[in-house]
């Protein structure tokens, strides 16, 4: 267990080192960054002094080390636009977009289990119909097609929920819906295939032939077992919707981190850029981790695998 | 299974329908109004509400109080609400409604007292005195003086500005006395005024040594129409209407809350869903999608921005045909820009005479080049190229709205009269930085844009040579001429510098001039006596609403 622990966070810090990598990377080879990040009318003495003051102009290995050894303790620098820490900006944004995530994920696993188990119990039925067709539509409808679609009807028209912003205790509905749509498409397939292989096993047949009453199977059989690789999709999925809610986070302008990172990409905000990009892929790495040794532990057969 | 799979179809499709079916349809308004009118003519007696209703719709004279609250929908959030370090224009529009300047530019251009009541300028155009109002305090009650105007100055050069230059224009300012300023620059400055009304936003020296730059961004005072209350960080900035200010009768809404949203699709539906009163920078499409939204205004102007093909003289293009005027005109004459603004904006744009914007000074001495190709073939083959030429030229792409079909349409034209165009399309910040070292294709498009009223700024920064860092341009006729406009303070002899350049600007021009781009705004039908300016500017502090809740 220990060595497959290590291995395991060896890879992660490796990823992690390569994202660094990359992002420090994106900057320079788009141009000059001091030319970019400074507006238009800026003179050329204006350029060099900027230059110089960020370091620009020395050599590119020694600047990597530098961003490297600050990243390391969570300085990113200054966003060029608000001139505040980034990662200042990004942890206060950060409660919005958990909030947004964290909803999307209840809808996802509130609508998505009881669908897919049915679905699952009953092949065929109308139920499972809808389970397929969920699944197929949550994976296949464009997320910002479907936010604009529910801003027109249900904001616009009907007035039941407001079309932007975050406050009103019905604000995070829509945005948290559109968010967790996908992640409900998945969790419905994943559960009705489950449920589909669990029914048939010997210790489902026993449960029956015992005499136990439906529900108590449904709920401390085959539930149960289904939950395993649903826990860790939900793991998964949680760190992708942190990071992934660039598009609804800016439809319905929810300020959160999505909306700040489409924001500081149009600023060319470099620093805040690279804190968002390397504070989410370290969420996501760290989910990812997290959720392979939490399974490692509950089935043995994985890290023996290894 | 697939007839199951139809059947479930079918009923979610029902039900959709018996939702869409049951949801309001969009004309009780309508039916509202009948109703009112109806109580006025059946019950006379109730004329006297009426009567009431049209007191809050009129403005009353003399001293109206404060009323209701306008929601106004950025595009983004500001930055910042200090304007030494407002980045762009919704921090500028946001910033603004704090504070004062010494003077006022008015929606026609013409400096007027703010701050100052009035002021004399030396012969020689590098002394001003200001005369200050007093009896004008800031927010938290500090009185305004001399040495707010110096402290102003002062923190516009210092750590914390993103804009030195604009305060640096001054080499001095002193105190007279309380209510006396000196401004000293090092030579006739024209645009100090314009400069002092966009960026000498003055603030409370005491208040500043007091909290610091830090605790002066979290809560921002001035002496401004509206008082800083609140800045939800990515959602929202609340002002309320500032009870002591010195504009008689002013302002008239009682808070203003400025919500970013970024999406202009989402600004769309909150205006109409009457979440907002006032948005910005909404496309033709939208704005002609809102004009049957009832209860919505919409609004349209040209905004000072002149679109336009550069032509380089300092490096790639030493030596090419474009290098001859009479090649230069021709490929003006070569393109029908009222036909590109036709197709693809819809007729929203206004095309360039020259790179003087039409709300700018000097306007209006050269008329754009008409479409004639034939015009056309004739000077390229008096210029000795009878059969065309071949040419390199750029374009940056996901910069402005429908620009890659702009330089499509525009290579498409020159191809008519016989000049062949490799295009090239560049990711726009790459673009801009090769722009920037002056390592584009002899040919490439871009835009300028000036808040000033003036063309200056955007004249020197494309055309001012080695000197400049996007310009590709030399001419020293041009230069000359920049040069005498940078020093004449005279308004009227700096119009006629404007129209010489022009001129000159039309027989050599150094650019493929295009259009003046078109801004939409829209609003619910309430919001009164909102006037934007060309420079997408807009001060709240006369503005009312109709129908306060």
């Amino acid at each position: 267990m220990l060595r497959y622990f290590f291995i395991r966070l060896g890879q992660s810090l490796a990823l992690m080192f390569g994202v660094l990598l990359l992002v420090f990377m994106m900057l320079r080879v788009t141009g000059d960054p001091a030319a970019l990040m400074l507006p238009r009318e800026a003179s050329a003495a204006e350029i060099e002094a900027f230059r110089e003051r960020m370091g620009f102009n020395r050599p590119i290995i020694v600047q990597f080390v530098d961003f490297l050894s600050k990243a390391v303790v969570g300085d990113f620098g200054e966003s060029l636009h608000f001139r505040t820490p980034a990662m200042t900006l990004v942890t206060q944004r950060l409660p919005a977009t958990v909030e947004l995530a964290a909803t999307g994920l209840l809808f996802a696993v509130l609508i998505g289990v009881p669908i897919g188990m049915i679905g699952g119990l009953k092949p065929g039925s109308a139920v499972d119909s809808l389970a397929r067709l969920l699944a197929l539509l949550g994976q296949s409808i464009p997320n910002f097609w479907l936010a604009m679609l529910m801003i027109l009807f249900f904001g616009v028209r009907l007035r039941w929920f407001p079309t932007f912003g975050r406050g009103a205790w019905n604000s995070v509905i829509m945005p948290a819906f559109v968010l967790g749509l996908p992640v409900m498409g998945q969790i419905v397939r994943l559960t009705r295939s489950t449920v589909l292989e669990i029914r048939s096993e010997d210790f489902v047949r026993t449960a029956y032939s015992k005499g136990l009453e439906p529900p108590v199977i449904y709920l401390k059989h085959i539930l149960r077992n289904a939950s395993i690789p649903i826990i860790s999709v939900i793991g998964v999925q949680f760190g992708y919707m942190l990071g992934g809610s660039i598009y609804i986070e800016t439809i319905f302008a929810w300020p959160g981190m999505g909306q700040l990172l489409q924001l500081a990409i149009g600023w060319r905000d470099f620093p805040l850029v690279q804190a968002i990009a390397i504070f989410t892929s370290t969420v996501v790495i760290a989910l990812n981790l997290l959720t392979d040794l939490v399974y490692a532990i509950i089935d043995p057969r994985i890290r023996y695998g290894l | 299974m697939k007839a199951k799979l139809l059947g479930l179809l079918a009923v979610v499709l029902a039900v959709s329908m018996i939702v869409v079916g049951c949801a309001p349809a969009p004309t009780p308004q309508v039916v509202e109004k009948v109703v009112k009118e109806t109580v006025v003519v059946e019950k006379p007696v109730e004329k006297t509400v009426v009567v009431e209703k049209q007191v809050v719709v009129t403005p009353t004279p003399g001293k109206p109080q404060p009323k209701g609250t306008l929601r106004f929908a950025l595009s983004g959030e500001p930055n910042s609400l200090y304007i030494p370090a407002t980045a762009d224009k919704n921090a500028d529009i946001a910033a603004s409604q704090l504070y004062d300047p010494l003077v006022f530019q008015d929606d026609d251009g013409t400096i007027v007292p703010a701050l100052a009541e009035s002021w004399e300028v030396s012969k020689d155009g590098t002394e001003y005195i200001f005369h200050l109002r007093k009896g004008v305090t800031f927010h938290n009650g500090e009185p305004f003086t001399a040495d707010d105007v110096i402290a102003t100055w002062k923190y516009g050069m210092g750590e914390g500005s993103a804009w030195p230059d604009r305060y640096s224009i001054a080499k001095s300012v002193e105190k007279i006395d309380d209510y006396t300023v000196r401004v000293t620059t090092d030579g006739p400055k024209p645009l100090l005024l314009v400069t002092m009304h966009d960026f000498w936003s003055i603030i409370p020296n005491e208040y500043m040594e007091e909290v610091g730059l830090d605790g002066f961004q979290k809560h921002p005072i001035g002496t401004g129409p509206f008082m800083f209350v609140e800045w939800v960080k990515g959602d929202h900035i609340t002002y309320q209407a500032n009870p002591n200010y010195w504009r008689e009768g002013q302002p008239r809404v009682e808070k203003v809350i400025f919500r970013f949203i970024t999406e202009s699709s989402t600004r769309v539906a909150a205006l109409t869903a009457d979440e907002i009163d006032l948005t910005k920078r909404l496309t033709a499409e939208e704005a002609d999608q809102l004009l049957s939204v009832p209860g919505v205004k919409v609004i349209q102007y040209p905004v000072a921005r002149i679109f336009y093909i550069a032509f380089n003289n300092l490096t790639t293009g030493k030596g090419l045909p474009t290098e001859d005027a009479k090649v230069r005109q021709a490929m003006n004459y070569a393109v029908d820009v009222d036909a590109i603004l036709k197709s693809l904006f819809g007729g929203a744009g206004k095309r360039a005479a020259g790179f003087v914007a039409s709300s700018e000074l000097g306007y209006g001495v050269v008329k754009p080049f008409p479409y004639d190709p034939e015009k056309a073939k004739q000077l390229l083959a008096e210029a000795g190229y009878p059969n065309g030429f071949e040419i390199d030229m750029a374009c940056p792409t996901g910069a402005y709205s429908h620009f890659e079909e702009v330089c499509q349409a525009v290579a498409g034209y020159l191809g008519k009269v016989g000049i062949k165009v490799n295009l090239e399309f560049m990711e726009s910040a790459h673009y801009w930085d090769l722009e920037a070292k002056k390592e584009l294709p002899p040919l490439f498009g871009d835009s300028w844009a000036d808040e000033s009223g003036e063309a200056y700024n955007r004249l020197k920064g494309a055309l001012g040579g080695w000197d400049a860092p996007y310009s590709s341009w030399s001419d020293p006729k041009i230069d000359e001429l920049l040069d005498a406009i940078s020093k004449e303070v005279d308004q009227a002899k700096r119009k006629a510098l404007y129209e010489e350049l022009q001129v000159y600007m039309q027989e050599n021009p150094p650019f493929i001039y295009l259009y003046e781009p078109y801004t939409f705004e829209a609003m619910r039908d309430r919001v009164m006596d909102y006037h934007p300016r060309a420079s997408e500017m807009c001060y709240l502090n006369k503005v009312w609403l109709a129908m306060p809740e």
